[in-house]
């Protein structure tokens, strides 16, 4: 079986909730005596058991911002040697700092589900994200060179590039987002390639995909489908490991899961610099504490939608806020538009009205590229403008 | 081996251990470290009967002790080594280690095990205890300890007083009990020597634990360099 730190990932349950236990009062009397916001909230309340839980007030996702960039560091910013920086719900930039330890406890998480995939020393392990998202990557390299495996790291090569590194070096584990490997299997398609000849064994994805989409990226890369889950909040990858039967185990001796009114909310039992109690992650899900054949005990979670509203382009987190905010920067500004996400970018149709018309082709075409380009700069995403006329825009909105 | 849930206690009114939970399984070296007043021989104290506790629990092998007398703790195969050793110095060496084995009926095959883990003793078996210098004190004391065949070693501040030498034959000892099958929960405010010999440790500030984890990790921890490594200061935001 495939397991990296057998001691943890498998202990038994009464042993597991004992160290929870434990590590989360020792959690609280850190927190309340570091860190304000805490020390006002848990004024008064003392958890005797893992019941007590729900006593707590959970943190949600506007209490990080209110207390950017280092409100809620339980320890002085010269602790910390990494500030790594994501978009928080809403499109609000939010920050998660690292101490050495948790550096460490990251690369061991993350190298737990390397192993789960398959990973072992003998193996070189390339992690390719393509454009876009950087932050998994990094918390992948970790965890490859904590299993001493090659590892060939993040860096901004282009797909046919990576198509090279895959055959030059022989990887045995790709790490990569599901937009990249798709485009990948494209790549593989169109040049003819005998996947079965890149001798990948293992495409690790930094996301969850249903299982009809891991089928297609099976077939087209010749190599078994695994998939990580983390959230940006509390550490991705790490929070989960997937097993060989396809089940997201949650690393319960560092993380709390909880399911409230279909809502995921995570507690870090171990993290030094950062800590968070009971955090609204904004993800639906179901948690499921039944014995998993792997071996491993940790609760097994079936991650859902977004709950507030986040989509994807291109792998960057984006929110509906975010669109309108960069349109008002422009012409187009208080124009009704229309939104159509696609994997890899935003098509907006631009209803053209009297006050925005122009009868020349190159005024409406300089819009247009102004637009893209705001979108290009402020939120790092390729848009597509179109503009249409009143009875078209209807008849788009009834389309969508 | 031992566990101990939201223990809290004090003296009259001052509540010194404000609900702590801890557990030591068996075979495994933990340590209790913290600053001078943090509650560690208290809580020690709190866990073989010396003081009553005010609410929690306490398990020793299995069996529920909370409140028990201290004697009887004994009879649960945990044994105290207290704090300043309190060897009886008017005794001579052999007769402190008889004294510690008075529930062992083989307890001279005992103290001939302890004279051959600690052999200075067996030279000086006549010797009046208070006499001997202050390692070989701390060797008795763990040697009367060892007699009653413990399986649960509880050591209160072993490396107290002693010069750095002996501070690492004291610890190279409690380290090697482990390797004979003997579970130690060791109390400590030499956090460095603690870690290095312990598996797990767990962290007392003011009567609460403020951290739990693998030595290792706990010696790269901020927290625990800024309160015992001299690493200081004031400010949580500087």
């Amino acid at each position: 079986m495939n397991i990296f730190d057998r001691r943890h990932e498998t202990m038994a349950r009464a042993e597991l909730e004992l160290f929870q236990l434990e590590r989360l009062q020792a959690l609280l009397a850190r927190l309340r005596r570091n860190v304000p916001r805490y020390k006002k909230t848990l004024e008064g309340i003392s958890v005797e058991s893992l019941k007590d839980l729900a006593k707590i007030p959970p943190t949600a996702p506007r209490e990080l911002a209110a207390a950017f960039p280092y409100g809620m560091f339980a320890l002085p910013l010269r602790e910390v040697i990494r500030l790594q920086s994501f978009v928080g719900p809403g499109g609000m930039q939010l920050v998660n700092g690292h101490t050495r330890n948790d550096l460490i406890q990251w690369g061991r998480l993350a190298a737990r589900q390397l192993v789960a995939a398959g990973g072992t020393a003998h193996d070189v392990i390339q992690i390719g994200f393509g454009e876009g998202t950087f932050a998994q990557a990094l918390g992948y390299m970790l965890g490859a060179e904590m299993i001493e495996a090659s590892v060939i790291p993040q860096d901004a090569y282009h797909t046919e590039y990576q198509l090279a590194m895959m055959q030059s070096y022989r990887a045995g584990i790709l790490v990569t987002t599901p937009t990249q490997a798709l485009k990948l299997a494209t790549a593989i398609e169109l040049r003819g390639i005998d996947p079965q000849s890149l001798q990948v064994r293992t495409v690790l994805l930094s996301r969850p995909l249903p299982p009809d989409e891991r089928e297609i990226l099976r077939r087209a890369l010749f190599a078994d489908i695994r998939c990580g889950f983390g959230v940006s909040e509390v550490l991705d990858p790490g929070l989960c490991t997937e097993c060989a039967k396809g089940r997201l185990h949650v690393n319960e001796d560092q993380f709390l899961a909880e399911c409230e009114n279909g809502e995921l909310l995570v507690t870090t039992l171990a993290r030094e610099a950062m800590p968070l109690l009971r955090y609204r992650t904004r993800i639906a899900c179901k948690i499921d504490r039944e014995k998993c054949l792997c071996g491993r005990t940790g609760a097994v979670i079936t991650p859902g939608e977004r709950l507030d509203g986040r989509f994807r382009v291109n792998e960057m987190p984006l929110y509906h806020n975010q669109i309108v905010a960069v349109l008002e920067q422009t012409r187009a500004a208080g124009h009704p538009f229309l939104l159509n996400i696609s994997e890899d970018r935003v098509d907006i149709s631009v209803k053209v009205t009297g006050e925005l018309f122009a009868d020349t082709v190159s005024r409406m075409e300089n819009l247009r590229v102004e637009i893209e380009s705001e979108f290009l700069n402020r939120l790092g995403v390729r848009a597509n403008v179109s503009f249409l006329g009143p009875k078209a825009f209807e008849e788009r909105e009834r389309d969508l | 081996m031992l566990r101990v849930s939201n223990l809290q206690c004090g003296y009259g009114s001052l509540e010194v251990i404000k609900g702590v939970s801890l557990h030591v399984s068996g075979g495994e070296i933990v340590a209790l470290v913290g600053a001078n007043g943090a509650g560690k021989t208290t809580l020690l104290n709190s866990i073989v009967g010396l003081l009553h506790p005010w609410h929690g629990k306490v398990s020793i092998n299995g069996r529920e002790t909370t409140g028990q007398p201290a004697w009887r703790s004994v009879f649960n195969s945990a044994v105290l080594v207290p704090e300043g050793r309190r060897i009886f110095g008017d005794m001579t060496v052999r007769e402190n280690l008889v004294v510690g084995g008075y529930r062992n009926a083989a307890r001279h095959l005992a103290i001939e095990e302890v004279f051959d883990r600690f052999p200075k003793l067996r030279e000086r078996q006549g010797q009046l205890a208070g006499t001997l210098s202050g390692g070989e004190q701390q060797m008795l004391a763990i040697g009367r300890a060892l007699v009653a065949r413990p399986r649960l070693l509880l050591l209160d501040e072993p490396s107290m007083g002693l010069a750095p030498l002996l501070v690492k034959e004291v610890f190279r000892a409690v380290r090697d009990l482990k390797e004979h099958g003997v579970t130690v929960f060791l109390v400590e405010q030499n956090a460095v020597g603690a870690l290095g010999i312990a598996d797990r440790a767990y962290v007392l500030e003011t009567g609460e634990i403020v951290l739990e984890g693998d030595t290792a990790d706990l010696l790269h921890n901020p927290e625990v360099k800024r309160a015992y490594l001299g690493k200081g200061y004031k400010e949580v935001w500087e």
